[in-house]
């Protein structure tokens, strides 16, 4: 079953004679339960997809659909109250509260679902499945990169997430950490299903991964 | 967790693991912005006081009671006196008996009648110097000379803008042109009686008002009114009463008992004849009000600007809770309820401050202005009025910020592009 299908998908940065063409048409499925790389060259638009795909921003044309429902049509409280529910994310770096700790972080998705209780048993369940849980009472500059890193996957799981995104979630991460990453991505997505979708520009990363879209100046490139 | 709750909890983490020194800044500049503005209406409200304490102390007491509108004198003024002093509250009741005069000084120097040169026309009162010491402060304001003593009778006490000479701030030809203690004045009063006084004593109070009186004692005034009626009818007499009151007496009330007591006369605050300063007690309330919006406004774009940058410090952080779904109410909120805190808490501090630092030394050191000591009044209207624009503007700019920030795509917020 498709869980994101989406058609003729543009973007366009900016406009006039300062226009960027950043995706120009593009049209993709993934399947539920896959592990999907995005990879390409920089600036060929990974980002930019990733972005329309997790709704943090809208195309200038074309559509997206998530388990058959049209996101674009959404609300902007709609569109983050599905943001909060559907989908996970781990940016590239820096991307927790300082002033929470590890177990705040990873909680407080879930504490917006007003479901407190069992999700604080989930987050430390969380922290434990991607080893921190020696760390949960630490604050984010306390801890080192990819834990960091580690905590923002478990904060991405936390309320169940239909499509978990990742944009260059190695990038910052020295290779030992890196592995660690990645192979917590492969678990989740082989022992718990979870789809995935990560942008990467590390051609190794292909092992771990069901399927590698390539990108190529905003369009897919078609390797067969 | 409700979304309030949520709020409280990420502003009380954002406080408690926040940036102590930006913290410390924002609620500093909070308690000075709050000091700040209650300190100029409470000092203006202090010159007001200084003024009005002025007015109370050297020419009219507290309370003042004149013949009715068609009587010319206070009659069994002695009956009246008793009866005064029987109210609780009341510390001194002092009579005047009062007349008009022309005063000349030096006149045996002059050739020609025409030469109208140290002389006026003042106002003289007749007093019990032992009553009038209960009741005003002028004998305490002498500069030269000493006070009427019961018994004086061609003895006369001015005030220095009737005197004149050096000490005096009105024209030398509109005074006596500096009378000296000891030297000899003339006076004809209105009903033509004509006596000379040795000048007993020169005072001088911060209140212009009072330093155009002049005092003699109340068995001369009446001997002066008598002459004419032959009867000893003004010893009993008196053009008004005053009464000084103890500090806290609810005035209001005092005078409704005194009207109870069925004095044939007209019992009024000091305030109703206080007039003239009122013009100038309520263009300082302007004033006040005037400066105090634009310490206001002051204070608010100074809190404006720490809680922006405090803010836009935060955008990044702004951008990440957006994006992993968090209701933007509660992400208002939660700055909200840090702008509210760090409200109270420079209301608290600079209120304290205010309270315990700056009234205790302003009472201590007072401001010697010409109108009198000058310390600060707090002026409970303009308390709350400042309380709450403190806690209006830093609500504004707590939550504009924010809304600017939010009303940008996440991307931006984010990645600051
Ligand atoms: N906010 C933006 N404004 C203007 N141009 C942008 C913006 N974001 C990305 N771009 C441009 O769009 C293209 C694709 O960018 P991006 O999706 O970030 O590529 P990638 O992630 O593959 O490196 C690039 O040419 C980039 O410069
Ligand atoms: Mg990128």
């Amino acid at each position: 079953m498709n869980i994101i299908r989406i058609n003729n998908l543009q973007k366009v940065y900016g406009q006039g004679l300062t226009a960027t063409y950043a995706l120009k048409g593009i049209t993709l499925d993934i399947q539920q339960g896959e592990f999907v790389a995005i990879m390409g060259r920089s600036g060929s638009g990974k980002s930019t997809l990733l972005h329309l795909l997790g709704l943090l921003d809208l195309p200038t044309a074309g559509e997206i659909f998530i388990e058959d429902r049209n996101v674009l049509k959404l609300s902007g409280e709609e569109s983050a109250a599905f943001r909060l529910k559907e989908l996970g994310y781990v940016f590239q770096e820096y991307s927790l509260i300082a002033e929470l700790t590890i177990l705040e972080n990873v909680y407080l998705p879930a504490l917006c679902l007003h479901k407190d209780k069992q999700y604080r048993n989930r987050a430390i369940e969380l922290l434990e499945i991607v080893g921190l849980q020696d760390r949960m009472n630490h604050y984010p500059n306390e801890v080192s990169g990819g834990e960091q890193q580690r905590a923002s996957i478990a904060r991405s799981l936390v309320n169940q997430p239909k499509i978990l995104f990742a944009d260059e979630p190695t990038a910052n991460l020295d290779g030992a950490s890196a592995e660690v990453v990645l192979e917590l991505f492969r678990k989740l997505n082989q022992d718990l299903k979870q789809t995935i979708v990560m942008v990467t520009h590390e051609p190794e990363d292909k092992k771990y991964v069901d399927r590698v879209v390539w990108l190529k100046d905003g369009l897919i490139e078609n390797l067969a | 967790m409700g979304n309030l709750k949520l709020s409280f909890f990420l502003a009380y983490k954002s406080i408690i693991k926040g940036n102590r020194w930006t913290l410390s800044m924002i609620i500093l500049v909070m308690s000075l912005s709050f000091a700040n503005l209650i300190l100029i209406p409470s000092l203006l409200s202090g010159v007001t006081e200084a003024i009005n304490g002025q007015q109370i102390d050297t020419v009219y007491a507290n309370i003042v009671i004149s013949p009715n509108p068609d009587k010319t004198y206070l009659n069994h003024v002695s009956q009246i006196e008793n009866k005064l002093s029987q109210q609780s509250g009341v510390i001194g009741v002092a009579a005047h008996l009062n007349s008009g005069a022309f005063f000349e000084y030096n006149w045996l120097q002059k050739t020609s009648p025409q030469d109208k040169s140290q002389t006026g026309n003042w106002n003289v009162i007749g007093i019990d110097p032992e009553q009038e010491i209960q009741v005003t402060t002028l004998h305490s304001s002498l500069i030269a000379g000493s006070y009427l003593e019961t018994g004086d009778r061609d003895k006369i006490v001015l005030g220095i803008e009737i005197a004149g000479g050096e000490d005096a701030s009105t024209l030398s030809s509109l005074t006596l042109g500096g009378a000296k203690v000891g030297d000899r004045v003339r006076l004809t009063f209105s009903n033509s009686v004509q006596r000379e006084y040795t000048l007993k004593g020169i005072f001088k109070a911060r209140s212009l008002s009072a330093n155009t009186l002049a005092f003699i004692s109340r068995n001369e005034m009446a001997s002066v009114l008598n002459t004419v009626t032959e009867v000893s009818v003004f010893a009993d007499r008196a053009s008004q009463l005053l009464v000084r009151t103890e500090k806290g007496v609810d005035e209001t009330q005092l005078i409704s008992d005194i009207k109870n007591l069925g004095i044939d006369g007209q019992v009024r605050s000091w305030r109703d004849y206080g007039e003239t300063m009122g013009g100038v007690v309520s263009s300082f309330d302007i004033m006040g009000s005037l400066i105090g919006s634009i310490g206001l406004l002051v204070a608010a774009i100074v809190m404006f600007i720490v809680i922006y940058i405090n803010v836009v410090h935060k955008k990044r952080q702004i951008g990440i809770l957006r994006a992993i779904g968090i209701n933007r109410s509660v992400i208002y909120g939660s700055y909200l309820i840090q702008s509210f805190l760090f409200a109270i808490l420079g209301i608290v501090i600079g209120g304290l401050f205010f309270g315990y630092g700056l009234m205790p030394y302003f009472k201590s050191y007072p401001i010697d202005l010409s109108i009198g000591l000058v310390s600060l009044v707090i002026d409970p209207v303009n308390v709350r009025n400042s309380i709450g624009g403190i806690l209006v503007a830093a609500v504004l700019a707590g939550i504009i910020p924010v809304v600017n920030i939010v009303r940008q795509s996440i991307i931006k917020a984010i990645w600051g592009n």
